[in-house]
């Protein structure tokens, strides 16, 4: 299995009031090609920071993150933005997306934007919109934002992380704003996307949405302290409840 | 806890309310700097005319003339003070430093200090009691252009008479008009007076003129309504004098009414931004009982201590900003000074009053919020606005190009503003440039009675016959085709002059209309608004004016007295004429004018053959110069700005709009995109998340404004012919009794060059507010609300 991202010794610091607070504390990753990584632990142990770091969304204090055979803490901020428009998809808790823009719009902005892409802005829309009825999605193409369900937003949003087909998305939280069904379906595209190779590091809360990924890592005061491999999840109802016991118990060990 | 709220306010939005405070304080700069300069000159006027001791009634008449002595017998007149007046014809019979002066058009008129017949008052506003032996007074139309200081000789040549006199420094009347086409006095010494007075033979005619203090102005004025030769003036008709004081005030008065609109937007824009953006703390307010007026009164306390610090210091900003606009006009009078400062502090007083009423409606969007709005991000499922218009899909458009034009469609109001901010701006400039243009256009020549031409020479020494010699134009004309001739230039001559008149029709008679007319070799057809140009020696054109002075209208014949001969007319049309201001009568070019002694011209017009361009002109204005050994002679197009005197006022206001419209956009441009990148950072974090460069996001804000710039030139460019246009004949029916002015233009400046200024300022002025949005990263998507 190829590497895709690898972090070595990464540290994270924070000054606050002349106060230093490290948030992330040698941590050393690695997440192959296809894996589907669930990252937990409690409020304020360093979730979030560590995806931010890893993604190249924030830059890290010191330490080495490789992601797809590149040191991305010695890239630029125009080639760290390249390398996220291009292979890397997010998803984030909060739905955010364009205000002024319609939901098919939101979801092909990246590829519009991307030189990679080649195709013309209707072979584009036309993705977009397969994209969105493979999500389920394809009635509120043309809607606003603020005209769709907090489900249909986050499939959009999953959709919007996989226009520019990534080599890995990474989701924080991306089931905390939605309520179990939305949650479950947000969950299942992942698990989709996953099992046709994508790369996916999710951030969460919910021990039911860890437990259909195949690895979880356990996170306190920025140190990963713990780590389960829990294999891949075909889909069952059964399957998924015996993981989500056996993940219970492994993070009630962890002291969740 | 309110000033804790407001402490807090303040500096975290720091640049937002910095620059409100700006907006303010140039709104009570300037409101404060205006009104005073409308007071000073409207007030001014009547104080001036107070302390010189103005009389009721200024009568004019030949040096010669006995009338003095009827006029006297008139009841109600309470004093008579009569002056006698030396006329110097031309500049060049006076000499400074060697050399001849050539710096005035008109004769020069030298008083003398014995029985002044009002006050006359010095550079530091003394009045003056007498004129040492030997010394002189001048006024500033005298000294304009020279190089003079107090104790330089001046010497007064004419033929075998000499004599010299020290400059004293500068002096004003309230009865004596400055400009470049008005006469220059000189007030010295009674006895140099009477040495001048024997020494001189003067082949031109002099005026006495009487200063008559009387309980009725009337009679006066109808005596010399009735009486040839003898032109009298109430006090309303010498305050005409300062009627470009007056409209340089005014002009200044709407520049701080935009100045002020543009404060209002900026404020409209501060309190909707704080509101929205404050929903939450609005909610959460409510929820916990307070009520709207509290609320309200949050923002209203922090706006009025932007308003009252602002006033203040845009109160003492005004006092130069006044001083400087005060300074032409206390150059030609005498102001009152106490009345400024409390016009000054009512002004800054009513800004902040109207600030503040402004901030009561605009904070009524406060009623409308409700608890619920602190849940719902500001907004009700019901009041959910479509806010995407463009497709992205289908839009040939780049995809920063698209995201701004976007942004800008999806919120229209608020881009509507910056809009009208912006055209108000691009106005300011354009207009100011049309009118400045159109008021030194050469076309303007006709307005002024006077052929279509190339140069115009102002030389008095050409002049003087047209002026002094009845039927004299002649020998003006021949003087200056000898010129040409002798300098091989191929051109013809002609020009315009006005005649004073007597005119009756009916029981109406009037002394104030002027018969005008064009002699010369260079062709004009005068065209009339009405009816059609007289073409034989008993036809006549009248402007409005005149007409309704007669109570007459086109087919009535009227009575004239010209040239000490009667003749009947009939009025064939009706034109418009800046002559006399306004109250002209144009005879036909048959009808003999030899016996006719000028009374106004407007220079001797030449029309070179063929289309030279400006360079050619040039050429031959320099041989004339030469030959000529005179410096007036101009383009016809400066002459025109000499005559109508407020092209060059306009030119500097144009260039303090520009100045305005430059800091006014940078500030709003920096207000606007601060707010927004303040408003907006989520989706910034956002698209800086998902890849976006931050190049990309900073050019699609600075976009932005760059489309509203666009479009804000785009109509300021479509409106600013009709609204010049209609500024203009404004202008104009002051100046005389013009409609439908032709507005004339330099493309290059008000659609290329003004339109430039707004632009760069924008293109400058977005992009470099819009980099602060580099502080925003991509990580920031963790800590949105």
């Amino acid at each position: 299995m190829n590497t895709v991202l690898q972090t070595k010794g990464l540290c994270k610091t924070y000054i606050v009031n002349k106060r230093q607070n490290n948030v992330l504390k040698n941590i050393d990753l690695t997440i192959g090609e296809g894996e589907m990584v669930a990252v937990m632990g409690p409020s304020g142990s360093g979730k979030s920071t560590l995806l931010y770091c890893v993604s190249g969304m924030d830059r890290v204090t010191s330490g080495e993150v490789t992601f797809n055979g590149k040191d991305t803490t010695k890239l630029r901020e125009k080639e760290l933005a390249k390398l996220r428009l291009d292979e890397m998809g997010f998803i984030f808790q909060q739905m955010y997306m364009m205000k002024n823009l319609s939901v098919l719009d939101n979801i092909i902005l990246p590829a519009v934007k991307s030189k990679k892409n080649s195709e013309s802005r209707r072979q584009t829309e036309e993705r977009g919109r397969a994209l969105m009825h493979r999500l389920g999605i394809d009635d509120v193409g043309g809607n606003d934002i603020n005209e769709v369900s907090g489900g249909q937003l986050q499939r959009a949003c999953i959709a919007r992380s996989m226009i520019n087909s990534p080599k890995m998305i990474f989701a924080d939280e991306p089931t905390g704003a939605l309520n179990r069904a939305s949650s479950d379906e947000v969950m299942n595209e992942l698990l989709s996307l996953n099992r046709d190779g994508t790369t996916v590091m999710c951030v969460t809360h919910d021990p039911k949405v860890a437990a259909k990924c195949s690895r979880v890592l356990y996170l306190v005061d920025g140190k990963i302290v713990g780590e389960k491999e829990m294999g891949s999840f075909d889909g069952g109802d059964k399957e998924l409840r015996d993981r989500e016991r056996t993940l219970n118990n492994w993070l009630m060990e962890q002291g969740w | 806890m309110f000033l804790r709220i407001l402490k807090k306010d303040l500096k975290r939005k720091r640049t937002m309310n910095a620059i409100l405070l700006v907006f303010v304080i140039l709104c009570s700069m300037f409101a404060a700097a205006s009104v005073n300069n409308i007071a000073a000159v409207t007030g001014g006027i009547e104080h001036y005319f107070n302390i010189s001791d103005m009389p009721d009634v200024l009568v004019d008449m030949d040096a010669d003339s006995d009338e003095d002595k009827n006029i006297a017998k008139l009841g109600g007149i309470r004093e008579i003070k009569t002056i006698d007046q030396i006329y110097i014809y031309s500049s060049k019979y006076f000499k400074l430093h060697g050399k001849k002066l050539d710096n005035f058009i008109n004769p020069a008129v030298l008083i003398s200090d014995e029985d002044m017949p009002i006050n006359y008052f010095d550079s530091d506003n003394e009045v003056i009691k007498s004129v040492k032996k030997g010394r002189f007074y001048a006024t500033t139309t005298f000294i304009q252009g020279l190089d003079i200081k107090e104790g330089d000789e001046v010497v007064l040549t004419i033929d075998d008479f000499s004599y010299k006199l020290e400059y004293a420094g500068l002096f004003k009347g309230a009865y004596i008009q400055n400009g470049t086409t008005c006469l220059p006095f000189l007030l010295i010494n009674s006895e140099d007076f009477d040495n001048i007075n024997d020494g001189i033979v003067n082949p031109f005619p002099s005026y006495k003129s009487m200063f008559i203090k009387t309980d009725d102005p009337q009679a006066i004025l109808d005596y010399a309504e009735e009486t040839d030769g003898v032109y009298a003036y109430g006090r309303d008709y010498e305050k005409m004098i300062y009627l470009f004081d007056m409209m340089i005030a005014y002009i200044m008065m709407a520049v701080s009414i935009v100045i002020m609109l543009a404060a209002f937007v900026v404020l409209r824009f501060s309190i909707g931004f704080t509101i929205q953006e404050e929903y939450r703390e609005i909610g959460v307010m409510k929820a916990l009982g307070l009520s709207n007026v509290s609320i309200r009164s949050l923002y209203i306390v922090k706006y009025l201590a932007i308003a009252v610090i602002g006033a203040a210091v845009g109160f003492f900003c005004s006092l130069p900003l006044s001083s400087i606009m005060l300074g032409t006009v206390s150059k030609n009078m005498v102001l009152g000074t106490e009345n400024g400062v409390v016009l000054g502090v009512v002004s800054s007083v009513c800004v902040v009053a109207v600030i503040m009423l402004f901030c009561y409606l605009c904070t009524r969007k406060v009623k409308k919020l409700s608890p619920i709005d602190a849940v719902r991000s500001g907004q009700t499922g019901e009041r959910f606005k479509k806010r995407s218009l463009l497709s992205l899909g289908r839009s040939k458009l780049p995809s920063t190009g698209f995201l701004a034009l976007n942004d800008v469609l999806s919120a229209p109001k608020q881009f509507l503003i910056i809009t009208t901010v912006f055209t108000l701006c691009m106005l300011m400039m354009t207009i100011m440039a049309t009118s400045a243009q159109t008021l030194k256009s050469p076309k303007l020549m006709r307005l002024f009675n006077a052929p279509e031409s190339d140069i115009t020479i102002l030389d008095s020494e050409y002049m003087t016959d047209l002026l002094a010699v009845q039927g004299g134009y002649k020998t003006s004309f021949e003087k200056v085709e000898k010129v040409l001739d002798e300098l091989g230039i191929d051109g013809e001559c002609g020009g315009g002059f006005s005649v004073q008149s007597v005119f009756t029709h009916g029981d109406k008679t009037s002394t104030r209309i002027f018969s005008t007319a064009v002699r010369g070799n260079i062709d004009y057809e005068l065209q009339c608004d009405e009816g059609s140009a007289p073409q034989k020696p008993d036809e006549i054109a009248m402007t409005s004016y005149a007409m309704k002075e007669l109570d007459a209208q086109i087919g009535d014949t009227v009575k004239a007295e010209i040239g000490e001969k009667e003749y009947e007319f009939i009025i064939t049309g009706r034109f418009s004429s800046f002559m006399g201001q306004g109250y002209s009568a144009f005879v036909s070019e048959d009808f003999d004018m030899s016996s006719a002694l000028a009374a106004g011209i407007t220079g001797i017009q030449v029309k070179l053959s063929g289309d030279p361009d400006e360079e050619e002109i040039n050429e031959v204005i320099e041989k004339l110069k030469d030959k000529m050994e005179s410096d007036k002679v101009y383009k016809t197009e400066e002459a025109v700005s000499m005559l109508t005197q407020v092209s060059d006022p306009m030119n500097a206001i144009k260039k303090l709009n520009m100045i305005l419209t430059v800091i006014i956009t940078a500030l709003i441009i920096m207000l606007m995109e601060r707010s927004f990148i303040s408003k907006e950072k989520n989706e910034i974090a956002l698209m800086k998340a998902v890849g976006i460069k931050s190049g990309s996001i900073i050019l699609q804000h600075a976009l932005r404004f760059i489309i509203v710039a666009v479009i804000a030139c785009v109509i300021g460019s479509a409106v600013v012919l009709p609204i010049s246009s209609a500024l203009l004949s404004w202008v104009s029916s002051m100046i005389g009794d013009v409609h439908g002015i032709d507005v004339d233009y330099s493309a290059a400046e008000i659609f290329a060059l003004c339109p430039a200024i707004l632009l760069a300022v924008t293109v400058i002025g977005s992009l470099i507010t819009a980099q602060h949005m580099r502080r925003i990263t991509a990580s920031d998507t963790a800590s949105i609300e």
